[in-house]
């Protein structure tokens, strides 16, 4: 592509450079303001002042009181958002895959009309789809009374099953309970990025040519052969990117965690926002974990950029 | 056999993405204040407390239709100039400022509300609505960004030689060309930032600082008392919106070209 010369008093010139400096002024500043802030310290009983000190990482890493005591605290809700986002953003891709695989197969008219159902549902709210597998999940409607009135409830009773989902967490002596619980978080997650994972999906998958399959078919390859050989190469590096991709949309979940993990189970974003805007308040050390979370992710990022060719970034 | 079995995946699918949202919507028909599902005692009621009569309801849904159309609107002007400069250099230095400006999108929301926190805290203006249309507005030119992307690489360029060969300058060209054929891709940008601004809540909840809230800041403060049924009603609103806003697009404008899968170019 060639660009055309660009005339040198371009009305749009100087608009044009106050409106971009405008915007990344705006894009940038408050990243580079946590990442400062994160080195800042903490004045007890008061607010916090400049400083250059990593008394903050120090904490986060091995607790602040160090060497008398170790805290990996903050290390297991950094393991427990990698883990949740990990475990979701897998699921999500390896579901949405063979659908997406089903969906190019039909008219235009068909997979515009999936595309928009899964607009509908990409955007909506975190809030309403708690919500939704809240009802789904609550106790006095929903699948623990499900499971009542059917009497699976007195059947797991009979023959044990109940006992089990008490080992994992996931039953009452009474009845089956799913919130808190991993189970209920992970759940959701995947919920929540199961239409991002076809949307990102569809523009790859629906640009492999369907004659090389075919070539590969009636040149005597089997299907196993065919997935193996032909499919798998060329879909590898989207599915990868996908993964990566909804693992970092998923890092900063906080709804879902809030209401679904078990405390002892939560994640850094919540405790972000309790040092920010919540009940501990300390400005310095919710920045440097910020900050980790980002450099969490932009680690996984970083990898991402080599696997994702230029032209499937898509959105 | 292939076939039924690729149908009955496809609608199980479909049936996983859409049961949570009917549970919502149906939860909203029930009389008392809990969720039950199947609703108990199906009323309308909580449709008129919802738009009409309860203040906290009716003050939010505003707020979010402000926030919403202000920040949508600016993210917009926001990204023209920049997708513009992009398609017309296409060099290192607007890849930089297209990729900046994708960046508070990119990255986990959360890590943005809260360097929003602080730059607003300098500025005095945490929980002033003006602020939080401002972060919206910078959290979403992503998207009219690569609408508009799509739309300048579809612009053939021998018209814009065509343009010049005759005398026109760089403004006249932008006016007769480029501006009509690039309407229907600056209305979808301006849509989906709008959906998703609306729906958004992380970055909101942070810098609205109880100041003020959005339909979806009011519904996570008001978890303390557990999902009302009039929250339902907030949902079905905002699906409503999103199925308006999406078919409109697919109505007006190419849906599979703008997630990027159309290979029909006219470049």
């Amino acid at each position: 592509m060639t660009a055309l010369p660009l005339p040198a008093r371009s009305p749009f010139k100087r608009l044009g450079l106050l409106h971009v400096a405008v915007i990344l002024t705006l894009a940038t500043i408050p990243f580079l303001l946590v990442f400062a802030i994160s080195f800042g310290h903490k004045v007890e009983g008061a607010a916090w002042v400049w400083s250059l000190e990593f008394s903050n990482y120090k904490r986060f890493f091995v607790g602040s009181d160090y060497p008398d005591t170790v805290s990996f605290l903050y290390l297991k809700y950094l393991w427990y958002s990698v883990w949740y986002a990990l475990v979701a953003a897998v699921l999500a891709v390896a579901t949405a895959f063979p659908f997406v695989w089903q969906m190019i197969r039909l008219s235009r008219r068909a997979q515009t009309l999936w595309l928009v159902f899964f607009l509908c549902s990409l955007t909506f709210s975190e809030v309403f789809i708690v919500m939704g597998w809240d009802i789904l999940m609550s106790n006095r409607s929903g699948l623990p009374m499900l499971f009542r009135e059917t009497g699976i409830t007195d059947w797991l009773k009979a023959n044990g099953g109940l006992d089990l989902l008490r080992e994992w967490g996931l039953a009452t002596p009474r009845n089956v309970r799913f919130k808190p619980s991993q189970f209920a978080t992970i759940l959701t997650l995947t919920y929540l990025v199961w239409p991002y994972a076809v949307i990102l999906l569809y523009p790859p998958i629906s640009k492999i040519e369907r004659e090389v399959i075919e070539a590969a078919r009636t040149m005597g390859a089997g299907p196993l052969t065919v997935m193996r050989t032909v499919v798998t190469p060329m879909v590898r590096t989207p599915l990868i990117g996908a993964v990566l991709l909804l693992f970092v949309f998923l890092l900063g979940a906080y709804v879902t965690i809030a209401v679904f993990a078990d405390p002892s189970s939560h994640t850094l974003s919540i405790s972000v926002y309790e040092a920010v805007r919540g009940a501990t308040l300390n400005a310095p050390f919710g920045a440097a974990q910020a900050v980790i979370l980002l450099l969490t992710a932009a680690g996984v990022l970083v990898i991402g950029q080599r696997f994702m060719s230029a032209k499937s970034g898509g959105r | 056999m292939g076939k039924l079995l690729s149908r009955g995946f496809m609608c199980g699918a479909a049936i996983w993405i859409i049961f949570p949202i009917i549970v919502v919507c149906l939860a909203a028909l029930n009389s008392g204040r809990t969720m039950f599902f199947p609703p108990e005692d199906p009323t309308l009621a909580r449709f008129t407390e919802f738009f009409l009569t309860e203040e906290i309801w009716v003050r939010s849904l505003r707020t979010s239709f402000v926030v919403a159309f202000s920040s949508a609107g600016l993210a917009v002007l926001a990204a023209w100039p920049i997708a513009y400069g992009l398609w017309r250099r296409n060099d290192r230095g607007s890849k930089l400022i297209a990729g900046l400006a994708l960046m508070p999108f990119a990255l986990p929301p959360i890590v943005f509300g809260v360097g929003l926190v602080f730059f607003w805290g300098y500025l005095g203006a945490l929980g002033n609505i003006w602020s939080g249309i401002i972060s919206h507005a910078v959290l979403f030119p992503a998207l009219p960004l690569t609408t508009l992307s799509i739309g300048l690489q579809s612009i053939d360029r021998a018209h814009l030689d065509a343009a010049a060969t005759m005398g026109a300058n760089e403004a006249t060209a932008f006016r007769t060309i480029i501006l009509p054929q690039m309407l229907p891709f600056t209305a979808s940008g301006f849509f989906f930032a709008l959906v998703l601004s609306f729906n958004e809540f992380i970055v909101i909840f942070f810098v609205s600082a109880s100041g003020y809230s959005t339909v979806t800041v009011q519904i996570f403060n008001s978890l303390r008392n557990g999902f009302t049924p009039t929250m339902a009603v907030g949902a079905i609103t905002f699906l409503t919106i999103s199925a308006l806003v999406f078919s409109l697009i697919a109505r007006f404008g190419n849906l599979p070209q703008l997630l990027g899968s159309d290979s029909s170019k006219s470049s």
